[in-house]
């Protein structure tokens, strides 16, 4: 095979008749896998938004009582606390402008570790959620059945109870990991792969 | 703004051949290659600002539009062309600027079984570019390019010649 012959053939080809116009410079969304990222997030942003807005009226639809509505808003002013200091760093990472005129290597790093930060962020971010969530449920069953619980923790070991806690966290995890891969996973091992191409062997 | 939209449309203009190579090395059917252009249009328009007129227009427009096929991955419900060379490429009429089209047009096929960074290689090796030059716009060492782009060369010749064609 004649790779010189090929690069003049390759160089005497170079024309194209298609001209570059106003209009295709107008486009403003983006493809690259910061963009994807950035795009689910700003989806995520709002269905968040949207349930912490549902959450407010929880109290009034189950019938809380006035106890367990005053901790239930102590829980929720926490969740959102947390919510709003990582809505913030997501803003943070979707306003962080990029451009591609570094040189290859150190543009996939950019990339992979600005989508890697904040696939960590996000998984943070559900794991407070998901441990918020628990310890308002564990609460309102003492408060609700406290009886019933007192009467079930004398009779069961604290080994048992502490396996429980332990698998509820475990399923909280596994949850979070799955779900973070599932969603924001595939972008960042395609560009690994591709950075892990360029070292040296 | 230092540049003006017409002054980078120009420029951009006269050199449209790059980024028309490079989307058809990176992607192997017409919409897909679409999709790239105006995305590397567009990052190219985005980045400008930064273009700080150092080095020349189509240097800079080499790494923009590479670097953008690099992280630049096909819509996943498109499916990938699994045919032979030789069923998509009519090799039937043999004359010269026939032949030479034929030539790349199996380039071009056989290059869509490389990887993202060999395909750079392969055409920063195709714009005449060096080692030091290539090795600078990928961001890695001379000697890793080179060793980098001999083999890559190899691999195209082999996935050629299974293919049943040899120039």
């Amino acid at each position: 095979m004649n790779f010189e012959q090929l690069k003049d053939q390759w160089n005497e080809n170079g024309t194209s008749s298609n001209e570059i116009s106003e209009k295709m410079l107008k486009v403003r969304e983006a493809h690259t896998p910061i963009d994807n990222i950035r795009k689910k997030m700003k989806n995520e942003f709002f269905v968040q938004l949207l349930s912490l807005i549902i959450m407010i009226f929880a109290p009034k639809v189950f019938g809380f009582s006035q106890q367990l509505s005053a901790i239930y808003f102590l829980f929720y002013a926490i969740a959102c606390g947390f919510t709003a200091y990582y809505f913030f760093k997501f803003y943070t990472f979707y306003t962080h402008s990029y451009d591609l005129s570094l040189d290859s290597r150190k543009n996939l790093l950019w990339f992979y570790y600005e989508m890697k930060l904040n696939v960590e962020l996000y998984k943070a971010l559900t794991y407070i959620i998901g441990f918020i969530a628990l310890a308002f449920s564990t609460t309102a069953l003492v408060l609700l059945r406290g009886d019933i619980l007192t009467k079930l923790l004398t009779k069961i070991s604290m080994t048992y109870v502490v396996l429980n806690a332990f698998v509820a966290i475990l399923i909280i995890g596994i949850i979070t990991e799955l779900w973070a891969r599932f969603y924001y996973g595939k972008y960042l091992k395609q560009i690994k792969t591709i950075v892990d191409g360029m070292d040296e062997e | 703004m230092r540049y003006t939209q017409e002054e980078f449309l120009r420029q951009i203009n006269e050199n449209k051949g790059i980024i028309h190579k490079v989307t058809k090395m990176y992607m192997d059917n017409v919409l897909d290659q679409e999709d790239l252009f105006q995305e590397i249009v567009m990052q190219l328009w985005k980045a400008y600002p930064s273009f700080k007129g150092t080095s020349k227009f189509s240097t800079w427009m080499y790494r923009v539009a590479l670097n953008t096929a690099i992280v630049f991955f096909k819509k996943d419900n498109r499916k990938v062309d699994k045919t032979s060379l030789n069923e998509q490429i009519d090799i039937a009429d043999t004359s010269e600027s026939t032949d030479k089209e034929e030539k790349l047009a199996y380039l071009y096929k056989a290059v869509q079984e490389l990887n993202q960074i060999e395909k750079a290689l392969i055409f920063l090796f195709l714009e005449n570019q060096s080692h030091k030059e290539i090795a600078q716009n990928l961001g890695i060492t001379e000697i890793n390019a080179r060793v980098k782009l001999n083999r890559t060369k190899e691999k195209l010749h082999q996935i050629i010649k299974n293919n049943g064609y040899e120039f």
